[in-house]
């Protein structure tokens, strides 16, 4: 459903949703969220961490 | 067998053939070219890995090598989304120019028939980001929180350090275009940007506990001193497929050329990073004698001479390196004694040599012509491009560190400190208890099992 070809011929950019720059930058927003949700994740594993050795 | 009488198309057409073939051919050589440059680039972060966790006292080593290993895995993908727009968007400044193309939801940034260079240049630029944060993770071990280092890198590594690759690196860079900027190496845009970014968090973070009593500095032992000396080899290692990196593979009959476009080729660059490397191992083992620096001469030796690594002669280069080891071990001593604690001397062997680097090819190299109209090689340029480059990266690593300070982000409690981040942070143990870990005991494996243990 994510193919932004049908054909090899005269093809250019032929990655998933090339053709749909709202999906990528849907996408983007996924990388930076879960690039900002790993580092909450750490500092609520820190947080806990050092609680449990007050 | 009759055969046909060839007519002057039908040469024609076979001769465009075999240039679409050669064509071809080359594109492909290119990418093969600095994908193997990217793959080697990966050593230096193997080689980080083990220097720091060997750095670390047995406490925090795994805590240093997960924060490590955390790091590249988020410059890559924050290099994706705005490192390359950086790169190509401000390389006039800090007005940015069009560059809708470097955005992540560009048909550019993705698997493209007819795109064989985009992917392979994001691919070893990312891999310059993460040297970068590579370069502060070492300085920063045993109290730093992961959180905070991963703010900072991400920083440093996405941002800040690429920020200074337009200014210095880019065709169309300022320094380049109204300086005549020459640091083919990247002494200054990826090491003196990453050792100032790094003094500027040093300055903030504190000295570890224990670092220094009543203001005199002690010695804190590497848990692993060997695996820290062949961590710094496979950096040597993998700065071949850096300084590869820093060379542009050209299409037609160009050749190499530096990335400012002055022609060049691998054999300079061989010369001069083998006798930079030999130097500064002997600069660094007659100033110390002491095997971390010693190895740590190499890192000096290739930083001191790769801002102009396609100039010098080999014999300048390996007097530069040896002389500038001195500088570098001298400057790591200023630095413990007004206080501040960097565990690998990255600030010494990044920052300081990075900015010297780039002020000696003024020195050595000024007048030296550049290409497409750009000003030729100046020691007043060079000298106001080191500054930039010292300043552009203490400003920022200064600043977001202060902030991160100011909420009490950015430290590990002390008590976690001493009790070690392993036991609080990583729940898991470097070495199996019957490997001592207490620092200078020698007692071997077998003779514990050997008493039942």
């Amino acid at each position: 459903m994510g193919t932004s070809i049908t054909s090899w011929e005269n093809v250019s950019a032929y990655f998933t949703f090339a053709d749909n720059p709202l999906a990528l930058m849907l996408f983007s927003l996924g990388v930076a969220g879960i690039v900002v949700g790993l580092i909450r994740f750490i500092m609520k594993h820190e947080a806990e961490a050092f609680d449990n050795h007050k | 067998m009759a055969t046909e009488t060839p007519t002057l198309e039908s040469l024609q057409a076979s001769l465009d053939a075999q240039q679409a073939i050669f064509n071809m051919h080359q594109a492909m050589n290119v990418e093969v070219f600095y994908w193997w440059c990217t793959a080697i680039m990966v050593m230096i972060h193997a080689g980080f890995l083990a220097y720091e966790m060997g750095a670390s006292r047995s406490k925090n080593a795994l805590a240093a090598g997960v924060k490590n290993i955390l790091a590249l895995a988020v410059i890559i993908p924050t290099f994706y989304l705005f490192g390359w727009w950086i790169y190509n968007a401000f390389p006039g400044g800090l007005m940015p120019v069009e560059a809708s193309s470097a955005l992540p939801w560009s048909q550019s940034m993705g698997p493209d028939v007819q795109d064989m260079g985009t992917g392979i240049f994001w691919a070893a630029f990312a891999l310059f980001g993460a040297t970068t944060g590579s370069i502060m993770s070492g300085a920063v071990i045993e109290r730093i929180r992961v959180s905070a280092f991963l703010i900072l890198t991400v920083i440093l590594g996405s941002g800040v350090w690429i920020l200074a690759g337009a200014w210095g690196w880019h065709p169309d860079g300022w320094m380049l275009t109204e300086m005549g900027y020459h640091d083919v190496g990247a002494s200054g845009v990826v090491h003196a940007i990453a050792g100032f970014f790094t003094l500027g968090v040093l300055i903030n973070l504190g000295p570890r506990v224990g670092k220094f009593i009543n203001g005199v500095p002690q010695q804190i032992r590497a848990h692993n001193l060997p695996m820290t000396l062949i961590g710094l080899m496979m950096i040597i290692f993998g700065f071949f497929g850096f300084l590869g990196g820093c060379i542009i593979f050209n299409g037609g009959d160009t050749g190499w050329t530096t990335i400012y476009n002055n022609p060049t080729n691998l054999s300079a660059f061989a010369f001069n990073t083998l006798m930079g490397f030999a130097g500064g191992v002997i600069g660094c083992y007659i100033a110390t004698r002491d095997p971390f620096w010693t190895m740590s001469g190499g890192l000096v030796g290739i930083i001191s001479i790769a801002a102009g690594l396609d100039l010098y002669d080999p014999g300048l280069a390996f007097i530069i390196a040896t002389c500038v080891s001195f500088i570098a071990v001298g400057a790591a001593k200023l630095l413990e004694k007004k206080g501040i604690d960097d565990a690998v001397g990255a600030v010494a062997v990044h920052g300081v040599t990075g900015v010297v680097a780039v002020i000696l090819v003024g020195v050595f190299a000024g007048g030296t012509p550049n290409v497409g109209g750009n000003p030729a090689i100046s020691l007043y340029g060079q000298t106001v491009c080191a500054i930039v480059m010292a300043v552009l990266g203490f400003v920022p690593g200064y600043a977001v560190s202060y902030l991160l300070k100011k909420f009490n982000m950015l430290r590990v409690p002390e008590n976690v400190e001493v009790l070690g981040l392993d036991e609080v942070e990583i729940l898991a143990h470097p070495y199996p208890e019957t490997v001592p870990a207490k620092s200078g005991t020698t007692t071997n494996v077998g003779d514990l099992e050997a008493k039942g243990a």
